[in-house]
This record gives C-alpha cells, structure tokens and sequence, in this order.
C-alpha cells in the first residue's frame, strides 16, 4: 500500500494530502479557478494530464473523514455538470491516490489507450435517469381493487385490534409488496422500451425504495435531450395521479463506465 | 412539492441532482480505481455497504397495511384525492424511521438547508477549443 507524500510545491508543509480523483476527461480540458467539488470551498479542481487524457482532481488533506452528504454533492456535480459540456468517464466516489504522479503512473499511463477510446465513443453523449415512483394511495388502491383475496384479508383485518393480527397485517403487507414488484417489473420494462429508441444504450437500475416505479439510466446524445423529455412527457402523463416521474440528466455515465471497458 | 405537477402528469425535471440521488449514483457505480493504487480512507468502505438500504422489511409490511386498512374501497371507488393525499403525507409521517434510511433522510434534510441557499452559477470545466471559438 503507497502512502501519501506532500506535492512539491507544499516542501515543509507536514500535513498529508492526497489526489482525490473525480474522473477522466479529455486532454485538452481546462478548469475553471472557481470550480469545487469535495473538500470545501478552499480546494480547488484541477487537472492530471498524459497524453490525450487527462484526471479531474482536488488536493486533498487526509486527516479530514471523507464522505459528508456535502463531499458527496460536490462529486457528482462537478462530474454532471462536466458531463454537459465534455465527455467523461466519472469515477466512483472516494479514489484519492498518493499525489500527481502517482496518478499519472498508476491511473492514467496504464489505462491510457481504453480511457481514450472511452471518451472518444462519449463524445457528444451523457447520460439520462427516468426515476419514476409510485403515488402510495393511488398504487395500494390499485393492488387491492385487482385482488379479491387481498380485499377479503383487508376486510377482515380491517376493525380488529393491531394486536390481534400483526400476522395477518404481515401477510396482508407482504402479499401488496409482491403486488407493487410485479408491477414494478412491468412498468420499468414500460420505460425502457419506450425510451430506448432515442439512447445508445439502457440501464435498468435495481429499485431504490419500495414505492420506485422505475429506475433506468440512459446514454443519450445531448442533442437528442428533447426527444427523451418528450418520451417521458408522454409517460408521465399517461401515468398521471399514479406515477410521478423524473428526469436527470444530463449526468456524467455512471451507469455505462463497465461497458465502455475492454473485456478483461 | 411536486404535487401540483403529478396532477397534471408533468415531468418533474430538477436541475441538480438530490443527495438521495447521488447516494445512488455515485457509492457503487462509476470507475473502480483498484484498491492497491487508492490511498486508504477511513469511512468509505462503510459509507458504501450502508448506502445500499432498499426494499422492504416487516416495517414496510405494516405500513402497507395500516395504509389499505384505512381505505375506504368498496365504497367509493372514484375520488377522495384529498383524503388519499392526507393519508399518503400521514403514513410517511408516521413510518418509522429505521437505521440508515432515518439517518440519510436526516441528512438530506440538514443538505437541503444547504442547497436552498441561492444557487451560484455552475463553475464547470471546458474545453480548450471550445474557450477559443468563443
């Protein structure tokens, strides 16, 4: 395992620091003085470069615990909004190496040739996440009027003490849970397959909560961003009162980083 | 909040992403920088088991169930939007909050505080070229 030593330019300085890596980009990207991600307004972003590639970095103190819902804000922003304007290859939060070379041998020299390949099959692209949840009344109202043995448990549950029929309130949950995935499936391959015309590839994502709808990420060509709003336009409003539905994006391509990786 | 626009069956189309969001985004997926090369932090390897909540439990059971208990179905098929949406803001309300979904819903309150505050511009990088066409 390497440890971190200080850059040069901070000789003397006896506080550790590491190169906190957000992701790759082009070589010829620049970064704005202004520009935060994690570690504060203090820490700028700058840039690792090699070759035609180059890493999006901030120098990082190590004594500080990384991880506050401000560090992990300021990753994905700086990466999204990165996302809008250049390709991207965003890493997962929390990779800080030892210092500047240590990220040129050991991150960008080794893999240069495939995350130059990756940015080259980016360009133009970003990606998109349709989030869509179910309306709770409306989604249990629609479980119970499609099932009658669900109906007949909820009547007979309904007026006894909770005391009484914590099993029965169980199996009664249980059974709408199962209910709410089955739909869960069919409205996610709803989605899917209304919005993959417009996209160079789907992801549909695990659900995240137990009233998600759906959850799939897209890649996109940015200039395409009106088509995807008018799909899921036409989605939510057939899904109106029942689903309500989000779009992300433009984001940098969390989602499809694996694919773009060459088989090992 | 967004209820407004789910009558309607608009879209709603937020212009920087949730904590809730980035917390599914950004702990498990994007570029894995190989373990051996990465400097160890304290707190990320927890950060990233903890982020993966999900699904539903006994709690979510119960929920489910005091929600359709106080339906009223037979009766009135059509309507009750006010009702409903009292229940619906009730049952949030009233779920309990379990291990780490309570703690990350408290720390998206404590993030919103944060991002109601007049956003600055997007500070963005950009690209070489693209700064000399202009």
């Amino acid at each position: 395992m390497s440890t971190a030593t200080a850059p040069a330019g901070t000789a003397g300085q006896a506080q550790a620091t590491g190169v906190y890596v957000y992701g790759i980009v082009p070589e010829d990207v620049e970064t704005d003085p202004e520009a935060h991600g994690v570690g504060g307004e203090s820490a700028t972003v700058t840039v690792v470069r090699h070759g035609r590639i180059a890493a999006l970095v901030t120098e990082l103190a190590l004594d500080r615990p990384l991880g506050t819902p401000d560090d992990l804000l300021g990753h994905e922003r700086l990466l999204d909004a990165t996302a809008a304007v250049v390709p991207v290859l965003p890493a997962r939060f929390g990779a800080v190496l030892a210092d500047r070379q240590a990220t040129v041998d050991e991150l960008l020299a080794p893999h240069h040739d495939w995350f130059a390949a990756a940015l080259r099959e980016l360009e133009g692209k970003a990606e998109y996440v349709v989030r869509a949840r179910y309306v709770e009344g409306a989604v249990l109202r629609e479980v119970i009027e499609s099932d009658p043995a669900l109906e007949r448990l909820r009547v007979r549950i309904r007026d006894k003490p909770e005391e009484t029929t914590r099993s029965e309130r169980i199996a009664l949950g249980e059974a709408i849970n199962t209910a709410i995935d089955a739909r869960r499936q069919a409205d996610g391959a709803r989605v899917a397959q209304a919005i993959e015309p417009s996209t160079a590839g789907v992801v549909v994502r695990e659900a995240a909560g137990e009233l998600d709808a759906a959850n799939v990420a897209v890649l996109a060509e940015t200039s395409r961003e009106p088509e995807l709003e008018q799909v899921v336009r036409d989605l939510a409003r057939d899904w109106a009162g029942r689903v309500e539905v989000r779009l992300l994006g433009p984001l940098a391509p969390y989602d499809f980083v694996t694919e773009l990786q060459p088989g090992e | 909040m967004t209820s407004a626009l789910q009558q309607s069956g608009a879209v709603d189309r937020p212009t920087s992403a949730s904590l809730a969001d980035v917390i599914d985004t950004i702990l498990d997926k994007g570029l894995v920088i190989d373990a051996y090369v990465r400097v160890s932090l304290v707190g990320i390897e927890l950060l990233t088991i903890d982020a993966r909540i999900v699904v539903a439990s006994v709690d979510t059971y119960l929920r489910f169930a005091e929600a359709v208990n106080r339906m009223d179905i037979s009766q009135e098929k059509e309507g009750l939007p006010e009702l409903m949406q009292d229940m619906t803001q009730g049952g949030a309300k009233h779920k309990v909050k379990g291990g780490v979904q309570g703690v990350l819903e408290a720390a998206g309150e404590k993030v919103r505080d944060v991002i109601d505050e007049p956003a600055e511009p997007e500070r963005v990088p950009r690209r070489r070229r693209q700064a000399e066409e202009e």
